[in-house]
């Protein structure tokens, strides 16, 4: 495998913390906050669209030689594990579940804390699917609460972009 | 979950449960939140706010957080957010069940009045007997009409005659009519059952049990309703020979919390079993790139039991950390367990035959993570040995096995870190598991500390008089076998 060549486009309006592990080419769109102690390993390009939010210790990895594209206000939690090739918009992945490169999310998803979500064969989750306890059930969300908790989400964000830069030095993008 | 404290003279009446608006989800048993309806939705509702004068508006309805169930998916909705167990009674009310089962009640009213005033006059003696018991056996006992009769009964049923005149009872409904009636059971189920294709179109059993009786017949999803929470209560817990209160939990409902919380495992030593060989790999960058160029293959992180190859010998660590403010010694053997004539044993372990020290805990060590004060204080802990009057033999033994596999390999602080060996058989099946009996010995400063009179196991063993043994068995799990030719090529 030839050495992985890093290229980090990172939009002015993102918040990305000095201390995270970025390896490869990684776009972040504006408003997405990153934490510190995450990582971002792309093998293949990823690109993070807008006002997702990257918790401590989340892992997100792109294996593949194709883009991996992550939409917007999408919350990765402490210590998950993520590398579904594509992920739509508003998903919650909750803190320690992993989900692998068999599956892709489209919107409104929820995977539970602590869940696995690894189908031998690809598999993609239709809008509300959640994945919850111990044996990572699956059920569709009605979608009732939806406009509430992504209000909420936006909130979370904003808070964060303007509390995270008062004690952690920001990284910026090689185009800045 | 703990919600309200109730007093004990409405239990009965709430059946067990929770009468205020604490619900717990039918699917995952989360506690259900009320929650009002989404505003309408905007054109792009990840863009544009939501104004503030639309939140909090009907109808609510309970809500899961963590499986996203919501009442609303069973048509239970509300006006306003409170009084919600008023507004759910009428379901519940009028179930079917609920119906049937008062009843019932009515029914054996007049009778367990009766029995009542009768067993007031003759008290039985006996604990288990109430006035509900007493009618249910006195009913039981009851001749059967049809039935010939049994003649050792007759006596007494004669001379009770008044007591046993229950008219016969007459259900709402014939058995099994509810399947007709649409309630579930009978037919309907057969049916449904019938021409099921995905088992998660059923309750579960854990589902069913915890519903409340009233909902015994339902065994489709769509049909779950929000449970009322069923009731705690709160024991403490004395020890049965001195009666000194060992738990006490605190009175608040809400509260997790214990008054008195007098556990075992503080008095422990605490046990952490490693396997060198398979160390955990550490979530770094290095270690994921090696994970990824090496496979792509789900298992990569596996953590599951350790794999170990039959006909192998591992090294294996044993931690052991000194929770009492006095210098321990410890000795372990691995108990020997008798095996099946024939039949090699799958393992055998070594552990360090010769006990050894670990250090006082101390409050300090806590913060302080300075190696070269650890190694200070081991000097020191060597010191302490000898005026401790640790047997000289046993301080050879100790120096002799320094270094090697099997013995002392470290120590830092409180905690001393122990090697041992396992060698599995070349025909080794199953999980390397052994019993290893943990003993330990003190002294103790304070005669009067009463800390560890209440100890699981006390062996009286007359060192000196001050001098506390204790010992205690305990499990290690080092992991499984695998046939040679099974093994995964991961390790
Ligand atoms: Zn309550
Ligand atoms: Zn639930
Ligand atoms: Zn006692």
């Amino acid at each position: 495998m030839p050495p992985i060549k890093d290229k980090f486009t990172i939009h002015s309006k993102a918040v990305v913390c000095q201390d995270v592990d970025l390896k490869g080419d990684i776009t972040i769109g504006a408003g997405t906050v990153v934490h510190p102690k995450a990582t971002i390993l792309a093998i293949g390009p990823i690109v993070i669209g807008q006002n997702c939010i990257v918790e401590e210790s989340a892992i997100i990895v792109n294996r593949r030689k194709e883009i991996m594209r992550i939409g917007d206000d999408n919350l990765f939690e402490i210590g998950c594990r993520v590398e579904s090739p594509s992920i739509g918009n508003a998903n919650t992945i909750s803190t320690r579940a992993r989900l692998h490169h068999t599956v892709r999310l489209t919107s409104y998803c929820v995977v539970g804390p602590g869940c696995l979500v690894a189908p031998i064969q690809d598999e993609t989750f239709e809008d509300f699917t959640v994945v919850y306890g111990a044996s990572s059930e699956y059920r569709l969300w009605s979608g009732r609460g939806k406009v509430q908790e992504m209000d909420l989400r936006r909130k979370h964000a904003e808070y964060l972009r303007e509390m995270l830069p008062k004690f952690n030095r920001l990284r910026r993008g090689d185009n800045a | 979950m703990r919600c309200h404290k109730v007093p004990s003279a409405s239990v009965r009446a709430e059946k067990n449960r929770c009468a205020r608006n604490c619900f717990l989800c039918p699917l995952c048993r989360n506690t259900l939140s009320v929650v009002p309806s989404d505003p309408p939705e905007p054109e792009d509702p990840r863009l544009s706010p939501i104004a503030t004068s639309t939140i909090g508006e009907p109808p609510f309805f309970l809500y899961c957080n963590f499986c996203r169930w919501d009442s609303a998916d069973v048509g239970i909705v509300f006006d306003k957010p409170t009084g919600l167990a008023v507004q759910l009674q009428k379901y519940e009310d009028s179930a079917p069940d609920t119906l049937e089962f008062e009843r019932l009640k009515e029914h054996f009213e007049q009778f367990i009045r009766v029995s009542n005033a009768v067993a007031s006059n003759h008290p039985t003696g006996s604990n288990h007997m109430n006035s509900i018991t007493a009618a249910a056996s006195s009913v039981l006992s009851r001749d059967i009409p049809g039935v010939a009769k049994y003649s050792g009964r007759k006596s007494k049923s004669d001379k009770h005659n008044n007591r046993d005149e229950v008219p016969p009872y007459r259900s709402r409904f014939e058995a099994g009519a509810n399947g007709i009636l649409g309630q579930g059971g009978g037919e309907n189920d057969v049916s449904f059952l019938a021409t099921l294709e995905d088992i998660s179109e059923v309750q579960t059993l854990e589902q069913r049990s915890i519903s409340k009786f009233s909902d015994n017949s339902v065994t489709v999803p769509s049909d779950l309703r929000p449970l009322r929470i069923p009731l705690h209560s709160k024991k403490s817990k004395r020890c049965p020979s001195c009666r000194h209160i060992l738990i006490k939990p605190e009175q608040k409902a809400q509260s997790v919390k214990y008054k008195i919380k007098l556990v075992a495992v503080n008095y422990l030593p605490a046990i952490t079993v490693t396997l060198p060989s398979f160390a955990p790999p550490a979530p770094t960058l290095d270690k994921l790139k090696r994970s990824l160029t090496a496979k792509q293959n789900p298992e990569d992180e596996k953590t599951g039991p350790f794999q170990m190859q039959a006909g192998k010998t591992y090294p294996f660590h044993i931690a052991l950390t000194n929770p009492l403010y006095d210098l321990i010694t410890v000795k372990l053997s691995v108990q020997r367990t008798a095996q099946p004539t024939g039949k090699r044993p799958a393992f055998a372990v070594s552990l360090p035959a010769a006990a050894f020290p670990i250090a006082a805990y101390a409050e300090a060590w806590e913060y302080e993570d300075d190696d070269e004060m650890f190694d200070n204080e081991t000097d020191d802990i060597d010191e302490l040995l000898e005026m401790r009057g640790l047997s000289p033999p046993e301080r050879e033994v100790r120096a002799k096995t320094r270094n090697k596999t099997v013995g002392v390999l470290e120590k830092k602080a409180n905690t001393t870190v122990i090697g041992g060996e396992v060698v599995i058989g070349k025909d080794g099946r199953g999980d390397v598991k052994f019993n290893m009996l943990v003993s330990y010995t003190y002294r103790s400063d304070d005669i009067g500390s009463s800390e560890v009179e209440g100890g699981a196991s006390k062996t009286p063993k007359a060192l000196a008089l001050e001098t506390k043994t204790f010992s205690f068995y305990t499990v290690v799990d080092l992991g499984v076998i695998v046939p040679k030719d099974e093994s995964g090529s991961n390790i």
